[in-house]
């Protein structure tokens, strides 16, 4: 195998009594895509902040290309290679597209007319190229979506973190964007992807994990880890199909 | 620090805090429902201090009775204010980005109106309602309480109380405590919500027309009254908690005996600083408030 | 990619981009003949007045219009860098030049102390804040005679004496220097401005503005950069609380750092656009002459008129031109100069 980019060790997170995560270690080789799936509530979410820097790990720890990054701040964890898209898209509403994406560029180098190139390359890349001098509040949902992705490829991230990326797409939308991400890991880049939908994990993803009521309940090739029974089980319930198989 | 003195400032500052407390609980419903945080609180009291000052001075009307003529010019003001400036700005904003900032600079505009139309009006003489009103002084375990400032708390804990039983048991309070919680849901509901707004509005100024009337015997009046009142209730308000009708009058209390112990032991500007500094700390440690949910 | 990448060298593009550098020249140049023409004294002192106001706007708009934090305590800012600059002055015959600095380092100082448990207080809460802090400042001064040995005088406020035409006493005779000194520091808080918005500066502050979250997450620390602005911010207008006090020789904590001159900061900034380098001074010059001609007209008769009308000014224009009266301006404009970028 190819070198580790990522290592999550012992990852817990405890809510009040609550432990939303509990004692989650995995890792992840470059190039790969990696899908994080599970039922809702199972703590996607909250490992997923934890990862980027958004939420402190109550213990555990969290490597980045052999750096410690646990419990650093996400700007920090930027600076360091990670970059990450939110589940609803926080698009930078009164600045222009090629303005949203520059603000990536701008935390790597504070050259502005370099940062401006390779915003116009990147924008073209993912096919925002006619849209750049629209202000960002005015783009469709989907394209709100392309844009986070953009500017998120803008900080010259080695590892990628998104947040359901097809969530109230439609499925010609979703299939877009599967290409878009694959495209994007062409680039070299790694991609860690919460999502809910099973199709696109199928057919995206490298290797899959299994999230259950904070624990991690199963690892493998997608199609392997989602015939077996205790997957099954956390999505469907005691009495299912096998779905699709 | 000899315990009568200690005791004597206690029971003032209650009285005191108690009447910070009634005039900020309009601030704190109006924020309450309709999210906005109203800049121009103060010179509605203000305006209210002057109506019952006139009516006293031109009429020879008890400033008491004035109320009857403060408590529904203020609501139609209030209402007035609502309907006219901030109402538009709503319903921008269910279709915009909402930003709490806007319907501030809206008010602020309201207080900068107010204000000086009052300086232009009235100039910046200090004007006082002397010899207008006496209610004797009474003595409770020896220490002396000014019957009109007892008077002005207790009307503080009535109007808390009336308020907070009308919106838990009226139709039109129930219709505003579900707007309070999720405006759209009420919409749908059938709640007519800008008509509970202005209403909303409309009390938490009327409200202050009715401690215009009671604290005018013992204030002097001047334009800028107004702001020292409004600054004063946006600390009493953060202190007990944005919204809460309790909170208010508990956050009152607080900076009222605070203010009025510290200035035992410090020179009274270093207790009204001291009562900003605590103001300061509570909005950064504590921005719910001491009553408020976290 | 080329296609894209070739944009950013049309000529409409850079003509586009120059245009604002340009109107910026066109009106400090325009603004440099002033004096040449009005030579009533009365008139020219209400001129620099609209240039101080568009200096002090521009200094909050530095920080506020682009991190849309509205403070309402800038006044005590302009009160730091007058004092310092007077009492350095009196007390120890320090040129007032020199004084303004240390006041605008004061001020900075103050502004991180300041800035960095409140920042993340959102909206309303900030300006409560704000005004708060102020306020403290303004009661301290204003009940304080004496502290540590510095005669700060109270609410009797301070005199500066009269030195004649003395460059480095800040003080001269005729109200011409003045105006060019004001010219000079306005052009160079609109320079400063205009730099800042196409900086990493600006962008960071923008994208703060837009959505913090997000602008986390591409590697902006929001503390930090708003903090900077800040500093540069009350600096900048320290700088303009030492002209305040030259220029009047005479300051006192209503007038230096009372709410009303933060509000009066505020609103020219936000009527005339704020978050843009021209809004401010537009503000300014809308509403400014009106507090002169109040002043003028009515020899103070009617105290209060010109905020009577900022009042309703500011309610029309958060109702009806959110993004300032520069908006509708700027429209116009990129339509003449920039019609074929599109």
């Amino acid at each position: 195998m190819s070198e580790e980019i990522l290592r999550v060790e012992g990852l817990s997170k405890w809510f009040g009594g609550l432990q939303a995560v509990k004692d989650v270690s995995f890792s992840m080789h470059r190039g790969e895509i990696l899908g994080l799936i599970g039922p809702n509530g199972a703590g996607k979410t909250t490992a997923f902040n934890m990862i980027a820097g958004f939420l402190k790990p109550s213990a555990g720890s969290v490597h980045f290309a052999g750096r410690d990054m646990t419990g650093r701040k996400p700007w920090d964890v930027c600076k360091a290679g990670v970059a990450r898209t939110f589940q609803l898209s926080k698009p930078f509403g009164d600045m222009t597209v090629i303005d949203n994406l520059m603000v990536g560029g701008f935390a790597r180098h504070t050259d502005r007319s370099r940062n401006r190139d390779r915003a116009l390359e990147v924008a073209d890349f993912l096919g925002l190229g006619p849209l750049v001098e629209t202000e960002a509040q005015n783009l469709t949902a989907f394209d709100r979506r392309r844009l986070e992705l953009a500017r998120a490829l803008c900080t010259e991230p080695e590892l990628l973190l998104m947040d359901e990326v097809v969530a109230g797409a439609t499925p010609s939308e979703a299939e877009e964007m599967v290409k878009l991400v694959r495209k994007v890991r062409d680039r070299g880049v790694s991609i860690l992807i919460v999502e809910h939908v099973m199709k696109v994990i199928m057919s995206l993803s490298d290797r899959v994990i299994v999230f259950d009521h904070g624990e991690l309940i199963a690892e493998g090739e997608p199609a392997a880890v989602v015939s077996r029974p205790e997957v099954l089980k956390a999505y469907f319930g005691e009495n299912h199909d096998i779905p699709g198989a | 620090m000899d315990a009568f003195i200690l005791s004597y400032a206690v029971v003032n500052g209650l009285l005191q805090g108690a009447i910070y407390g009634g005039v900020a609980l309009g601030l704190s419903l109006i924020f309450g429902v309709l999210r906005v945080v109203n800049f121009a609180h103060g010179s509605f009291l203000m305006l209210s201090l002057y109506i019952s000052f006139w009516c006293w001075s031109l009429f020879g009307m008890d400033p008491y009775l004035s109320a009857l003529i403060t408590v529904p010019v203020m609501f139609a003001l209030g209402y007035m204010v609502q309907s006219v400036v901030i109402a538009p700005l709503i319903r921008r904003e269910s279709a915009m980005v909402v930003e709490p900032l806007s319907a501030l600079l809206l008010t602020a505009g309201v207080f900068l109106v107010m204000d000086n139309m009052a300086l232009m009006a009235f100039g910046p003489d200090v004007r006082a309602l002397q010899g207008a009103y006496y209610i004797p002084t009474i003595f409770i375990g020896g220490i002396p309480i000014s019957g009109q400032r007892l008077i002005g708390a207790l009307a503080a804990f009535v109007v808390a109380l009336g308020i907070s039983y009308w919106l838990r048991h009226s139709d039109m309070g129930r219709a505003i405590r579900a707007t309070a919680q999720n405006r759209d849901a009420a919409s749908m509901s059938g709640i007519n919500v800008p008509a509970v707004y202005a209403v909303t509005f409309g009390i938490g100024c009327s409200i202050l027309g009715l401690f215009g009337a009671l604290i005018s015997p013992f204030l002097p009046i001047s334009p800028s009254i107004g702001l020292a009142f409004g600054i004063k209730s946006f600390v009493v308000v953060v202190l007990g908690g944005l919204g809460s009708i309790s909170g208010a009058i508990v956050g009152g209390i607080v900076i009222g005996v605070f203010e009025a112990v510290a200035s035992q032991f410090v020179t009274a500007t270093s207790a009204s600083i001291g009562s900003l500094v605590l103001f300061i700390l509570i909005l950064v440690f504590r921005p719910q408030g001491i009553m408020g949910r976290a | 990619m080329n296609r894209f990448a070739a944009l950013d060298k049309t000529p409409q593009a850079r003509g586009l981009r120059l245009t604002q550098t340009h109107v910026l020249l066109v009106i400090v140049a325009g603004l440099a003949f002033v004096p040449l023409v009005v030579t009533d004294s009365f008139t020219l002192h209400s001129i620099i007045m609209i240039l101080f106001f568009a200096y002090m706007a521009t200094s909050w708009n530095l920080v506020c219009g682009y991190v849309g934090q509205l403070s309402l305590g800038h006044a005590m800012f302009n009160g730091v860098g007058g004092y310092v600059s007077v009492l350095m002055f009196t007390q120890l015959g320090l040129s007032p030049w020199l004084g303004m600095l240390f006041g605008g380092l004061l001020a900075m100082v103050l502004a991180v102390l300041i800035g960095l448990p409140t920042f993340r207080l959102k909206g309303p809460y900030f300006t409560l804040t704000m005004i708060a802090f102020a306020e403290i400042v303004r009661i301290w001064v204003e009940n304080t005679n004496d502290f540590a040995g510095i005669p700060l005088k109270g609410a009797e406020g301070l005199i500066v004496p009269n030195r004649g035409d003395d460059f480095w006493a800040f003080q001269f005779s005729g109200k011409v220097p003045y105006y060019y000194i004001i010219l000079t520091f306005l052009a160079l808080a609109l320079a400063a401005t205009a730099w800042m918005e196409r900086s990493k500066l600006g962008f960071c502050l923008k994208a703060i503005r837009g959505d913090r979250d997000a602008a986390e997450a591409l590697g902006v620390n929001p503390t930090r950069y708003t903090s900077i602005a800040f500093a540069l911010s009350a600096f900048m207008t320290a700088i303009g609380g030492s002209f305040y006090a030259q220029f009047f020789r005479y300051i006192n904590p209503e007038r230096s750092m009372g709410l009303e001159l933060s509000i009066d900061m505020a609103v020219m900034a936000i009527i005339g656009g704020q978050g843009t380098v021209l809004g401010p001074l537009l503000g300014a010059a809308i509403l400014t002459p009106i507090a002169e001609l109040a002043r003028g007209a009515f020899g103070g008769g009617l105290l209060g008129l010109h905020l009577v009308v900022y009042g309703f000014a500011l309610m029309a224009c958060v109702l009806y031109f959110p993004k300032g009266a520069i908006d509708p301006l700027r429209k116009i404009f990129r339509k003449i100069a920039g019609g074929g970028a599109k």
